[in-house]
């Protein structure tokens, strides 16, 4: 390998690229870390381009959002349905299926369980239950035709996933704007949930969504790391052709992992509807759709590190918000600095697998 | 008869913006990367180009500026793909998510949004522009009638010459193009960049042209479209040409649905191109037509170090 990049090197004959074997644990630490302040950096420098105040901006960003108790339990509380679509992510792209549909999961998760708030469906103590399996069950039920779709048809999912997006995201302004508003708001919202649907506050004000989602990335964790489909899916995830051929089952594999994804897509629905705007809003599930993708991309699949990125996005969803107030910064600055950071952390993987080495010798 | 005259009179406006970003989308995709950010470089199209034309009044300034802003934007694409390796659908997925964060910013930020803009005036093509019912679809800006030219000549690189001929080969077997000398990565630069030229330009059409203002993420998921209809025309740019036209009739269909009075929800009418689009990949899966078009190096990376 390396003679040959001897005999013709790269660009401009003095150095040559090759690719590393293996690099120590600690270098590929320090990479990552190093590329992650790179795309802090990076991110505000954006930001002081966008009329931030430099001075501001640790505080913002930091101090006020980590240091103080009352925007600590708003973080924890917003990543509690990042977490849910990081997990999404995860569990589809182990399975090599692009599920791009995540927000269309979500919003028909979450119109599942309006339906059951606005039809009375169940006695009240039952109501909360009913509305998660509703949710978890709209969420899957919508990513079973991409996924059939692909397996059957070879249809490409990162399309058909993103038109279902679309589809989706007209049936709740159908609703929203049509037979569901709330006639006493003048916002296409539903109207507000009852008191018992909606997430209730734990003692010490935390909501009750951060213990789900906790017991939700435990499942995950057992599910592709114990469990006789987790170990499939490493199977498929590897390579689908080498395991059909030694017998694992790849289309069912493939079909219960991304089933599970949408069905914790759906549930990041809910947790939104029911936890944050205590209703079905037009807009509830804008962003979240990126984020899961992203979020396991930077997990690099694992439910852990999902878990811990999805903090991280949290972070940045809740200093967004008070940019948005104190800035008119608008929201959307969220996503530029959440594509510039997986643009740093991805580009760090070129300096892991690869070396730039001077080549002596040659002319 | 108004409603027919009308549609027909619609159609190029829709259709343009799908037939530039699907050749721009051909030309990148024959050199064997997979182009997945099409959504994101047309609403860098469609942001700078209302930018340009509100700041120099000058629709030809505008539209030359935002296919420029467009390819600029396109070598942060062309970083993460040719130099960094990194895979090539994450790439097109984070260059949408930054386009979509950066021109909502910069259209906010600038004070751009909703701030109308002059676009061009209509050209009748004699004799064609008089005939009864299809008249209509003959007065067009002048950018309409330059698309088929753009057509002929891009097919024409494409297929007669050189240039062409490497960048297909680049796209098909790299390593063999490599062998026989060809700078893969340097064909694949230029693909790239040309490729976004056009995609902006179909931006800017939409914004500039078409809805004469700027509204953030106003592509409404072309882009994506545009994708879907590159594989269902199996890169072939006429059979692109002509889907766009399809599309160009069913989107110009829904204002016209609305203006006619027919009582249909507007949300299930909006929701009609997406549903379509749908439904002509499965009906592409369902035909399994030629796969074999497929430019055989599509999405693989070209790393000559790992060459085995």
């Amino acid at each position: 390998m390396s003679d040959f990049a001897l005999k013709r090197p790269l660009m401009n004959r003095r150095y040559t690229l090759e690719v590393r074997q293996q690099m120590a644990w600690p270098w590929q630490a320090l990479i990552l870390g190093v590329s992650m302040l790179l795309g802090l950096l990076l991110s505000g420098a954006i930001l002081v381009l966008a009329g931030v105040p430099a001075g501001e901006l640790l505080n913002e960003f930091v101090i006020l959002t980590l240091f103080d108790a009352q925007s600590l339990k708003s973080v924890l509380f917003q990543a509690s349905p990042l977490i849910m679509v990081g997990l999404a992510g995860c569990l589809a792209f182990r399975a090599r299926f692009w599920n791009l549909g995540l927000e269309g999961q979500m919003i028909f998760g979450a119109v599942g369980a309006t339906a059951v708030t606005i039809w009375d469906i169940g006695s009240p103590g039952m109501r909360l239950p009913l509305m998660m399996v509703v949710a978890m069950v709209c969420g899957l039920l919508w990513a079973v035709t991409p996924v059939l779709l692909k397996l059957k048809l070879q249809v490409n999912e990162i399309v058909s996933t993103l038109m279902l997006n679309y589809i989706a995201i007209n049936v709740l302004l159908h609703l929203m704007y049509g037979p569901w508003k709330d006639p006493k708001d003048a916002f296409p919202y539903s109207p507000k949930y009852d008191s018992f649907e909606l997430l209730p506050e734990l003692g010490n004000g935390l909501s009750l969504s951060i213990p789900i989602a906790i017991v939700i990335a435990l499942i995950v964790l057992w599910f592709v790391n114990i469990s006789r489909a987790g170990l499939y899916l490493r199977f498929v995830d590897k390579s689908p052709k080498v395991a059909g051929a030694v017998g694992v089952p790849v289309a069912k594999t493939i079909l219960i992992a991304v089933l599970f994804s949408g069905a914790l897509a759906g549930l990041a629905g809910l947790m939104v509807a029911a936890g944050q705007e205590g209703r079905l809003t037009h807009s509830f599930y804008v962003g979240y759709g990126f984020s899961g993708i992203l979020i396991a991309f930077l997990a690099r699949n694992n439910p852990i590190a999902a878990t811990c990125a999805a903090l991280l996005i949290a972070t940045l969803f809740v200093s967004g918000r008070s940019l948005q107030v104190f800035y008119q910064i608008p929201f959307a600055m969220v996503q530029l600095i959440q594509a510039v950071l997986v643009i740093c952390v991805a580009s760090s993987d070129f300096f892991i697998r690869h070396r730039i080495r001077r080549v002596q010798g040659v002319d | 008869m108004d409603l027919i005259t009308s549609w027909m009179g619609n159609i190029p406006e829709f259709a343009v913006p799908f037939a530039l970003a699907a050749l721009g989308l051909i030309i990148t995709e024959k050199s064997g990367v997979l182009a997945l950010g099409a959504e994101g470089l047309m609403l860098v199209g469609a942001v700078i180009g209302v930018g340009a034309a509100l700041t120099f009044d000058n629709t030809a300034v505008a539209l030359a500026i935002a296919m420029i802003a467009a390819s600029i934007v396109s070598l942060l694409f062309a970083l993460m793909v040719l130099v960094m390796r990194i895979n090539q659908v994450i790439s097109g997925l984070v260059l949408v998510f930054f386009c979509q964060g950066l021109t909502t910013l910069t259209g906010t930020l600038m004070g751009w949004t909703n701030q109308p803009v002059s676009g061009l005036g209509s050209i009748a093509l004699w004799p064609l522009s008089e005939l009864p019912y299809v008249g209509r679809f003959f007065i067009q800006n002048i950018v309409v009638y330059l698309v088929p030219l753009v057509f002929v000549f891009s097919v024409w690189a494409l297929n007669r010459t050189t240039h062409g001929l490497r960048l297909r080969a680049v796209g098909e077997n790299p390593q063999a193009a490599d062998a026989a000398g060809i700078s893969v990565l340097g064909y694949r630069l230029a693909a790239i960049v040309i490729g976004a030229a056009l995609i902006g330009l179909a931006g800017a059409f939409i914004a500039v042209l078409s809805n004469k203002l700027w509204i953030s993420n106003m592509t409404a998921g072309r882009g994506w479209i545009a994708v879907a209809l590159v594989i269902f025309a199996r890169w072939s740019p006429w059979k692109a040409l002509a889907g766009a036209l399809l599309f160009g009739c069913i989107e110009a269909l829904i204002p016209q649905l609305a203006a006619s009075g027919i009582k249909l929800p507007q949300y299930f009418v909006f929701m009609a191109p997406y549903a379509i689009t749908l439904g002509v990949m499965v009906w592409v899966a369902v035909s399994k037509r030629d796969i074999s078009s497929q430019p055989g190096a599509l999405g693989a990376p070209f790393i000559r170090e790992e060459r085995t």
